[in-house]
């Protein structure tokens, strides 16, 4: 069996050759990558900074980025415990919607007929504007931390569910008569062929999840106010609006971003722990 | 008992039609004897992977019954291990290690997970991939994918072997190594084999009998004896009697396809 034996060699001496290259062109690879994101920024920031000077715009109509640090440092005893509640409302809503999620479409995938009975509804719900729906959810759980965390849920639910559904219902053909020919049981078949299978759309899924849940917390901080805790970024956002502190609003909109991506890639980094060993989307492309 | 039966496999009177229009059988006849290695040769489209799944009791004959150890198909399959079927494409899982791929069809079963390990690396020894048990599929070339395939057909001990094109994928020099090596499991396991293929050589080398079919209708149009002394080495191929049953395979492909002209 001299043939898988000389291939494994030839993959050895590939590794061996890549983790070379890769200290090698350490320098070479930050100039090619970073490099070109980081003088674009730089840019923008200086044209940003130059623009309110030279038109001569008061810092409440467009502040420069200088305004927007020092009120973010001024103001950091309110946009810290801000951030921290914003940031406990959207883990919830996205934990919460992410459980609820793969378990109804477990539930629904387990069964054609309610799937079939229910799918249609799920997809209507699905095109609903949660904000317009937002103010009955108030009026059942109250005003304050409970809605929010229910309007987060609502907004990362459906992609949750309609991604893991549509994986769940892709198994390859082949794979799933595999597993008639061993006379695999319904449950056998959804854990160790549907499931798996699904993962890498469950993943994408839970993606865009993460981010839609953050818009959940911040629109629902907006419409369900406080109710008689500290507010969140949302509710910094009303009261900075109303005072026109526009250069607090901007720091505000900064750090919801900031929270935004962070949780997208920690999102990200828990997928490719997931999926590393076997799916394309998380392998590292070497050439 | 008197009724017992060599026989492993029979066709009777068999037809296949798909959506109501397309005939992929009509009247297929056919008995398998036990420890055959019997090739189905056709041109593509002539209803020789549909016999297979019927034999695996992947879907129903539309009229006739086929009967696999004296009972239908879906029974067999239901109820015991004896039957394998290896893809096309070695339809591993790709979420799988090697040897958990191979230890499937065990899991599946239930049982004691010491027995089934040992059980594993024993077939992956024989398809000599015991260094690869802990790569994933992606890993490894279409040739050792193939080598698993058959490790995990070969795991749960089936009692026969169905192969769909099993080395239709593969380069020249991997599809020789591994129809040397499925002789020789063959003969190890003690197993009946059904193998489809398109490929005249290959059925001629590998093969028993030989049954070749015509397409549209796909039916049976001969069997043929090879009559050729196991082992058997590559060196055959040369040999006069290995290429007098090749010509008789291929005159026999192109007759049924001349029948089809002109019908």
């Amino acid at each position: 069996m001299s043939m898988p034996s000389v291939e494994v060699v030839k993959n050895h001496e590939h590794i061996k050759k890549t983790e070379e290259k890769k200290q090698n062109s350490f320098f070479a690879k930050f100039k090619q990558i970073y490099l070109g994101p980081i003088i674009a920024f730089v840019v923008f920031i200086a044209i940003w900074q130059a623009v309110p000077l030279l038109l001569g715009l008061k810092h409440y109509i467009l502040p420069k980025p200088t305004d927007v640090v020092s009120a973010a440092i001024e103001d950091w005893h309110l946009l810290w415990p801000a951030v921290q509640i914003t940031v406990v409302e959207s883990v919830v809503g996205f934990l919460v919607s992410a459980v609820v999620g793969i378990l109804v479409s477990i539930l629904l995938a387990t069964s054609k007929i309610l799937e079939r009975s229910i799918y249609p509804y799920a997809i209507i719900l699905q095109t609903i504007p949660v904000v317009a729906v937002a103010p009955i959810v108030v009026i059942w759980f109250g005003a304050g931390y409970n809605s929010i965390v229910v309007i987060s849920f609502l907004i990362g639910f459906f992609p949750v569910i309609s991604n893991t559904l549509m994986g769940l219902n892709s198994v390859d053909k082949n794979m799933d008569e595999l597993f008639t020919l061993y006379n695999a049981s319904k449950w056998q078949r959804m854990w160790k062929l549907r499931l798996p299978a699904a993962l890498p759309y469950m993943m994408a899924g839970l993606k865009i999840s993460c981010t839609l849940s953050i818009v959940g917390a911040i629109v629902g901080e907006y419409i369900a106010g406080i109710g008689g805790g500290k507010g969140g970024l949302g509710y910094s956002i009303t009261v900075a609006a109303i005072q026109v502190k526009t250069s607090y609003l901007f720091a505000c909109g900064i750090a919801a971003a900031i929270l935004g991506i962070g949780f997208y890639l920690l999102v990200s980094l828990f997928a490719n722990l997931m999926l590393r060993s076997w799916h394309e989307s998380a392998m590292k492309v070497d050439k | 008992m008197a009724t017992v039966q060599k026989d492993v496999v029979s066709f009777q009177h068999v037809s296949k039609v798909f959506n109501g229009e397309t005939i992929a059988l009509s009247d297929f006849n056919l008995s398998i004897d036990e420890g055959e290695f019997l090739s189905f040769l056709g041109p593509s489209g002539c209803g020789k992977s549909t016999a297979l799944r019927l034999v695996a009791g992947l879907g129903n004959a539309t009229q006739g019954t086929v009967k696999v150890f004296n009972e239908p198909p879906k029974q067999i399959v239901q109820n015991t291990n004896d039957i394998a079927f290896v893809f096309q494409d070695a339809n591993l899982l790709p979420w799988r290690t090697v040897l958990d791929n191979v230890l499937l069809p065990l899991e599946l079963r239930g049982g004691n997970k010491k027995e089934q390990k040992k059980e594993a690396i024993r077939v992956l020894e024989m398809v000599g991939l015991k260094e690869h048990v802990k790569a994933y599929p992606r890993q490894l070339s279409g040739g050792m994918k193939m080598r698993v395939s058959i490790a995990r057909a070969l795991a749960a001990k089936p009692k026969m072997l169905l192969m769909d094109e099993p080395f239709g994928a593969l380069d020249e020099i991997t599809r020789q190594t591994l129809q040397l090596e499925l002789l020789d499991i063959w003969k190890k396991e003690d197993m009946t084999i059904l193998f489809v293929t398109h490929n005249v050589f290959e059925a001629v080398f590998l093969s028993t009998r030989i049954a070749v079919m015509s397409a549209r209708p796909g039916r049976l149009s001969s069997t043929i004896d090879v009559e050729l002394p196991f082992p058997r080495q590559l060196s055959i191929r040369t040999n006069q009697k290995f290429t007098d049953y090749v010509d008789v395979a291929s005159d026999s492909l192109e007759n049924s396809s001349e029948q089809r002209e002109l019908v």
